[in-house]
């Protein structure tokens, strides 16, 4: 229950009363009661509800019509205050359906104390033997009966998120990220390891707009948000500053940061410049692509966020010059690098792309010609506040060029070494939007764009006819090489669509290189064990439906860190990224059973179970090894793997899985088939799916329904083929983050049962798929032939 | 846990030439995107109608008229597309194994009856050694130096301490063996009968 007032934005937390536990193993042990449902006739025409409720052995037992209706929300409750009941049995439909209203009818208990029984959508829908069927239920309710018996009451987990987001990269994505958080009124602190925040976007000069089909100003969009970023009382901007270590605690991270001070105080520098003037060190200059130079004492640009000079010490031959004027005293020599201890409770991953090195696509000629350019060199020089001052100058004589021929797909979509075999999805627009500027200021200077395929999705569409109209030629064609020719430039391409080779000559050539992930981005992602996708972006949790979650609880991607993107994209990214932060401190406060737990005094450190947690939940916490309770289902792949039986999954205990088998198995009569059916929540789900289509099966399948198969033992099989199971059938859904874990585990089971004399057909494995219940029945019918075959046999 | 079965595509040039003992598995034929990458850059593609492109798309399009092209026998095996084309497709293997089905059905065998003394070499001496019908076509492009190398080869060998090239007694048997047990001998004689 969380109460939110009106004149405080913070969020308390009380948790829910439950009805007392009595003490096990005390004088009066716990009461049950048993609540049957006809289900209209849904249940009842085929179940003998009177041999049914006379089989049970409960301290209280009760027909209804329509148990999940509103009036018997009345009626379970009044029963368990009048009998005092501890413990309630739903024998009704399928948990995945009703388990929730259930638990709510019975509230005084704790929501474990209320077990459901499927009688519909695994027995009634599925059986029509009426005898049969009756033999079934009685059994699969006193299996449910058993299980709840020892079931243990448990608690919600309870924990608080710290209201904090530290976002690691500054430009548009983290920008965007830590603005949206800090309106919401959570503290962010961006941390970047350039100097400067605004990243790519700043460098740009120009971005597409396919809405007003134009070009639009980057910076002059980009300063506003800056401004607002740099006067937030809720941002905190580190510049010059990496990540040196990171650690996982239950409700927020702990990091230590390096900071590097460029040798520069920075409250005392004014940016005045006067030490750039003195400073006698010449470098080329990244922010221009090194097509100018910059001293070793400099400012990335104008506009620059935070407005201090930095020393790149690289190149600083500390003559002290600068230092000498200074009037501000703000140059230090001696000033080292700061470690900083950092808290925030929520990360986002905003490091960024690279562009890609075009020394590895050598036959393009790249560093032997000077007028072979990248799409960012050509940024530069068609940006006002370039190298040329926005003319469009050949680099080798000055000239504006006759003719300008684009590459496209440099270093992307290609198999090859070194190239990234994704699209990496803006070129085709960077290329038309230069292509869009030349020919709006330069109307003789012909441009050629060779593309394998132009991809100007959705509404971008209408900005390649735009462009088209200011005339472009297209050819429809890979070259293969640029070479030089009496001075001139020549692209070797085939016009693929006219079947005929071409050598274009040009003044200018255009690569459209790659985005490739950053090596921040790579690095972050080791140190916070962030999982990466084959490309080395950073993965998201699921492409569809978790974009922008990682597979590590409350650490979120945006922008291109996790892939090629655009910068809408990105901005709606990180959007998303600060909306589930902020969602993470609002509401990521519970998590229910399942969870694994780790009895610290049994546990020597092993970290097998880190190893096996496809979900990242299981960390080192200092000295401990901790279980992030948000992150776990359950599985319990860890407890299988523990050496020292330390681990516990709380919510499906053993006594629980012992008691249901036993009790699927009790009755079995001489010449009669079981199969136990161990099915995670997927495989339930189809087993439900089989019912709502009435398809039928054998009613020697019995229904097991557990977190994984992970959780499962050999001593639980065992247990079940001594106890006279015929065959076990377990299904599971292939989740992709545990993929290992499972074919560790079928083989285990499969090792260990083999060694025990079980016939290998015996233990059998399926993968669920919840809309393919028609598999998972054939898998019920094959399994049961196959045994009655060998039987008759 | 149940075996996923692929379907396997019907009778196709495509699906010949991925079975093809010669083909990598990860032969990117499939996926090939027309860019004409192979194209921009084959030296015979410069010099003759040869388009390596055109030719992959016909095999895919299982267009049979591919080996009556007279065009493709004009690829000399550089691997320039193999080693740039971005979908790690290989047209000169492909080419390789077009006219490896055209031969076996004896076809254009005339177009490999030159070599064939190379195929004899190889049997004898255990080394394939130019035929000695190229012996003027090199003297044409190298000019004198080439009789000269070839004169005075057996000595620079020596000098450099190197020893004899061809294989003898044993080794030079065994080479033999296997080339007949393996029916390249067979073949060769049915392609001289041919040719």
């Amino acid at each position: 229950m969380i109460i939110m007032t009106n004149n405080s934005p913070q969020v308390e937390y009380i948790p829910p009363v439950y009805k007392e536990k009595r003490l096990r193993h005390s004088k009066n042990p716990d009461k049950i009661g048993v609540f049957l449902c006809r289900c209209g006739d849904n249940i009842s025409n085929i179940i003998d509800m009177e041999k049914l409720k006379s089989s049970i052995k409960a301290d209280f037992v009760a027909e209804f019509e329509n148990l999940c209706s509103i009036n018997c929300r009345r009626h379970i409750r009044e029963e368990i205050i009048e009998h005092d009941l501890d413990r309630v049995a739903i024998v009704a439909c399928s948990p995945l359906t009703h388990l929730k209203t259930f638990q709510n009818y019975a509230d005084p208990l704790n929501p474990h104390m209320v077990e459901m029984i499927n009688l519909r959508e695994q027995c009634s829908w599925v059986h029509t033997d009426q005898e049969k069927a009756t033999k079934k239920a009685i059994e699969v309710t006193r299996a449910g009966i058993e299980k709840l018996k020892n079931a243990q009451a448990l608690d919600k987990i309870i924990r608080q998120t710290e209201k904090s987001a530290a976002i690691f990269g500054g430009g548009i994505s983290g920008i965007t990220a830590a603005l949206s958080l800090a309106n919401q009124g959570i503290k962010s602190c961006i941390i970047e390891k350039k100097p400067t925040i605004g990243g790519n976007m700043v460098k740009i000069g120009k971005v597409f707009s396919p809405e007003k089909l134009a070009e639009e100003c980057a910076l002059c969009i980009l300063n506003p948000i800056i401004n607002e970023v740099i006067n937030h009382k809720n941002i905190h901007i580190m510049t010059r500053t990496n990540l040196l270590r990171a650690g996982r605690k239950a409700t927020h991270f702990k990091l230590i940061l390096e900071k590097d001070t460029g040798l520069v105080h920075e409250e005392r520098c004014i940016a005045c410049g006067k030490c750039a003037e003195v400073c006698p060190v010449e470098v080329p200059d990244e922010w221009n692509q090194k097509m100018t130079t910059r001293k070793a004492i400099y400012k990335t640009f104008p506009q620059a966020v935070p407005d201090v000079y930095t020393i790149d010490r690289e190149n600083c031959i500390e003559c002290g010059m600068c230092a000498e004027a200074c009037k501000m005293g703000a140059i230090d020599f001696k000033l080292k690098p700061e470690v900083i201890p950092f808290q925030a409770g929520n990360i986002i991953i905003a490091t960024g792309h690279e562009n890609y090195d075009l020394n590895k696509r050598p036959e393009y000629g790249y560093h032997r010609f000077d007028d072979v350019i990248s799409q960012m060199d050509l940024s530069r020089i068609l940006g006002v506040n370039g190298p040329t001052q926005g003319e469009l100058l050949r680099i080798s004589d000055g000239k504006v060029p006759d003719k300008v021929v684009m590459i496209q797909c440099t270093g992307s979509r290609d198999e090859k070494a070194d190239g990234k075999r994704y699209c990496s999805k803006v070129c085709c627009m960077i290329a038309l939007k230069h292509a869009s500027i030349i020919r709006e200021h330069y109307p003789d200077t012909e441009v050629v764009i060779c593309y394998t395929d132009l991809r100007t999705v959705g509404m971008y569409e209408n900005y390649l006819r735009y462009v088209q109209d200011k005339g472009l030629k297209l050819i429809r064609g890979r070259p293969g090489e640029v070479s030089k020719k009496d001075g001139k430039l020549v692209v070797r391409v085939e016009d693929t669509l006219e079947g005929k080779p071409l050598d274009i000559e040009t003044d200018m050539v255009v690569l459209s290189e790659a985005i490739e992930p950053s090596a921040g981005t790579m690095r972050i992602a080791r140190k916070l064990n962030v999982g990466m996708n084959q490309d080395l972006f950073i993965k998201e949790k699921h492409a569809k439906i978790k974009p922008v979650n990682t597979d590590m609880g409350r650490i979120f991607v945006c922008g291109t860190a996790q892939g090629p993107k655009d910068i809408t994209d990105s901005v709606a990214q990180a959007n998303a990224a600060a909306a589930k932060v902020s969602e993470e401190i609002e509401s990521g406060t519970e998590a229910e059973p399942p969870v694994a737990v780790i009895e610290t005094s049994k546990c020597d450190l092993c970290g097998k179970c880190r190893n096996i947690c496809g979900f990242k939940a299981v960390y080192k916490d200092e000295e401990n090894m901790a279980v992030d309770p948000m992150a776990c289902r359950g599985c319990g792949a860890c407890a299988g793997q523990c050496p020292q039986e330390a681990i516990e999954i709380k919510g499906i205990n053993d006594q629980e899985l012992y008691a249901q088998i036993k009790a699927l198995l009790s009755d079995k009569e001489e010449g009669e088939i079981r199969i136990l059916a161990f099915l995670d929540n997927v495989g339930y789900t189809a087993a439900d799916t089989i019912g709502y289509n009435r398809i039928n099966y054998p009613e020697a399948i019995r229904i097991i329904r557990i977190p994984s198969i992970n959780r499962i033992m050999s001593h639980h099989l065992m247990y079940a083929f001594n106890q006279g199971a015929d065959g076990i059938l377990m299904a599971e859904y292939p989740d992709e983050c545990m993929l290992e874990a499972h074919k560790a585990k079928i083989k285990e089971l499969t090792e260990k049962i083999a060694a025990e004399g079980i016939p290998n057909d015996r233990l059998r494995f399926y993968k669920a798929y919840a809309p393919h219940y028609r598999g998972l029945n054939k898998q019920f019918h094959r399994f049961y032939e196959d045994i009655r075959a060998e039987a008759k046999i | 846990m149940m075996e996923k079965k692929h379907k396997k595509s019907q009778h196709s040039l495509v699906r010949e030439i991925k079975d093809n003992l010669r083909a990598s598995p990860d032969l990117g034929i499939k996926r090939c995107m027309q860019c004409g990458l192979c194209t921009s850059n084959c030296p015979a593609a410069r010099h003759s109608d040869y388009d390596p492109r055109e030719m992959v798309k016909k095999v895919l399009d299982n267009n049979l008229e591919v080996l009556d092209n007279p065009d493709i026998w004009n690829c000399f095996y550089c691997y320039t597309c193999a080693s740039n084309c971005p979908v790690n497709n290989s047209p000169s293997l492909i080419n390789q194994i077009l006219r490896e089905k055209i031969l076996n059905t004896g076809g254009n065998v005339s177009r490999v009856a030159e070599f064939i003394e190379f195929g004899y070499n190889y049997v004898e001496k255990g080394v394939g050694t130019i035929p000695s019908t190229f012996f003027q076509d090199l003297v044409d492009d190298f000019g004198e130096d080439y009789p000269k190398l070839k004169h005075d080869l057996p000595d620079i060998r020596r000098k450099l301490g190197l020893k004899e090239y061809n294989l003898k007694g044993e080794a030079a048997a065994e080479v033999k063996n296997i080339l007949k047990a393996s029916g390249f001998t067979q073949r060769l004689e049915k392609l001289k009968k041919i040719a």
